[in-house]
């Protein structure tokens, strides 16, 4: 009886050791973004750095700016991922080993600041979208081509997300929509429904669960995601981690506190996408019992 | 009408496609461009500089402690996961779909949230500016990909085999390395390549964490990107995407070479 109780907390203690330190990690940060650091001399708990930050108008425009990149950018990926996902499924790649579907996997592997790398070859004002429009004489100079990359609307960077999230919303959903569509839609198209109508009615309202779980994942990654923002941003309005990044390096180390307030903020916003996605998981789990949906 | 339907589907694949390689083709062009000026659609001076200097020995270094780093991370990352998956699967405990939950977080939560809150915890303990501390982060992000992917597999493959094997006499660990271990070996195989990318892809962390002494792929690719140095930056990007994929060929090479009926069976 014992063992078996020794046995699982042995097997847990790696994970429980790293657990404690991801932990640590968010309880340092919030205890520091009220005033208490004491390598810095400062140990009396207050709540001014979070009242300047709501006061500024700096933070609503940066915290305006990241919901504004994640929202736009994850409804876009979410659109685009089913619609490939779809025509994965109709047009039978979904299935067995294809090499086509390999390659289109490839964006969820690369890192970042390839992506960045991309925007820029592609999309700067003097990249290969630039020269295609000017040799067809759709603009007159360098200059006539819209600022992509650095412009406050961001499209540079919710065009980068989208080269990576379209796919993953692709994959994410690819599994169990195949699955639905042999099973369910067959019988659908079996009691008389148009491919057209058993896709909308019985496969796309059966995959809505991973759709959504798929939408909370880039939601809540875009959302607090540095390195797009910082490499192809503007300068104002900055995305919130990386103002809060910008307080935590500035040589006056009073700043501190104060982007850890922005981080503290950040997590509240992140985890209330985690609890939602929480809610909706369970809520899977009840409808889908029987089914198994591919999650990696 | 069913033709129209697949010959769209078809177009959307196609598109993805172009999108997906589109960008590729362009960096393979950019490694061996000195000049292209603008408005121009091609290149009018090619050069190896890139070449020469992706290869030079400075940036093979880095690429070998790169790998070195995001392998040794992968690999913690899935013992870890793999032990966790165990107690979770196979024992009954109080809070066990907390704990499932808790895994999930690391994913959750922005990396800049938890760098800048554990930066100074591991500048106390001597472990910031040093690859043990940017190991252990790194297998912090990775956790929740292989925790869940061996929860997952662990639960599918059940405990019948492992107990069989008790019965007829082997030994608890002999049991697991001997039963279990072959018929998880795909699982860990993508648990390996999910936990290396994430190591591999992570700038902010390793830039914080590594203080500017743990030299990554990622972290000295971005000086290039933000001076311009295009040449240069798609030669490393070349580089490194080549190892990677060479790297993963390799891995499920030796999948392959051990398991072959498992390979079979999946397929």
């Amino acid at each position: 009886m014992k063992r078996q109780r020794l046995v699982p907390l042995l097997l847990l203690l790696p994970f429980l050791f790293l657990l404690a330190v991801f932990l640590l990690g968010l309880c340092s940060g919030l205890v520091q973004s009220f005033g208490i650091v004491p390598p810095l001399g400062l140990t009396e708990p207050t709540l001014r750095y979070y009242q300047e930050l709501f006061c500024s108008d700096e933070l609503w425009r940066s915290l305006g700016y990241s919901l504004y990149l994640s929202v736009v950018s994850s409804v876009l990926a979410v659109i685009g991922g089913v619609l490939l996902c779809s025509a994965l499924v109709l047009s039978g790649k979904a299935k067995g080993r294809n090499k086509m579907v390999g390659m289109l996997q490839l964006p969820i592997m690369l890192p970042h600041v390839v992506v960045a790398l991309f925007a820029m070859n592609l999309l700067s004002q003097s990249g290969l979208l630039a020269r295609l429009l000017y040799a067809l004489g759709m603009i007159s100079g360098q200059e006539s081509f819209p600022d992509l990359l650095f412009d406050q609307a961001g499209v540079g960077i919710i065009l980068s997300y989208l080269w990576k999230e379209i796919p993953f919303v692709a994959f994410f959903v690819v599994t169990l929509m195949a699955a639905v569509n042999e099973n369910l839609g067959e019988a659908a198209r079996n009691l008389g429904a148009s491919p057209i109508q058993a896709f909308f009615r019985v496969t796309l309202p059966l995959c809505m669960p991973a759709i959504k779980n798929a939408f909370l994942i880039v939601l809540a990654f875009s959302f607090g995601a540095y390195e797009l923002p910082f490499l192809l941003g503007p300068t104002t309005p900055k995305a919130l981690p990386v103002a809060a990044y910008l307080e935590y390096i500035s040589p006056d180390l009073k700043n501190r506190p104060r982007a850890m307030a922005m981080n503290s903020i950040v997590l509240f916003i992140s985890l209330g996408m985690a609890w939602l996605y929480y809610c909706l998981f369970q809520q899977k789990m009840i409808r889908l019992q029987g089914g198994k949906s591919d999650e990696e | 009408m069913k033709s129209k339907l697949s010959l769209c589907c078809k177009g959307i694949v196609w598109l993805a496609m172009f999108g997906v390689l589109l960008p590729l083709i362009v960096l393979l062009i950019w490694c061996f461009t000195e000049r292209w000026a603008w408005p121009e659609l091609v290149p009018q001076v090619f050069s190896l500089r890139g070449l020469r200097e992706v290869l030079g020995s400075q940036a093979l270094m880095i690429l070998h402690s790169s790998i070195l780093l995001s392998a040794t991370a992968a690999l913690i990352a899935v013992v870890v996961g793999l032990m966790t998956a165990r107690a979770i699967v196979f024992y009954q405990f109080p809070g066990q779909k907390l704990l499932l939950f808790a895994s999930m977080l690391p994913l959750i939560v922005p990396t800049t949230v938890f760098g800048m809150g554990i930066h100074l915890l591991l500048i106390r303990v001597g472990l910031s500016d040093t690859v043990p501390g940017v190991i252990l982060v790194h297998v912090i992000c990775a956790l929740p990909y292989t925790v869940s992917i061996m929860t997952d597999s662990t639960r599918a493959i059940g405990k019948k085999l492992e107990e069989q094997a008790r019965v007829l006499g082997a030994g608890s660990l002999r049991a697991f390395w001997s039963v279990s271990m072959p018929a998880l070996m795909p699982a860990i195989f993508s648990a390996l390549a999910m936990a290396y990318i994430t190591s591999f892809s992570q700038y902010f962390l390793t830039l914080l964490i590594g203080g500017g002494n743990v030299r990554t792929f990622t972290v000295i690719m971005v000086p290039y990107l933000q001076n311009g140095d295009r040449t240069l930056a798609a030669g490393y990007t070349t580089l490194f995407l080549l190892i990677t994929v060479l790297v993963f060929l390799v891995f499920r090479k030796i999948v392959q070479r051990f398991y072959p009926c498992l390979e079979q069976n999946r397929e």
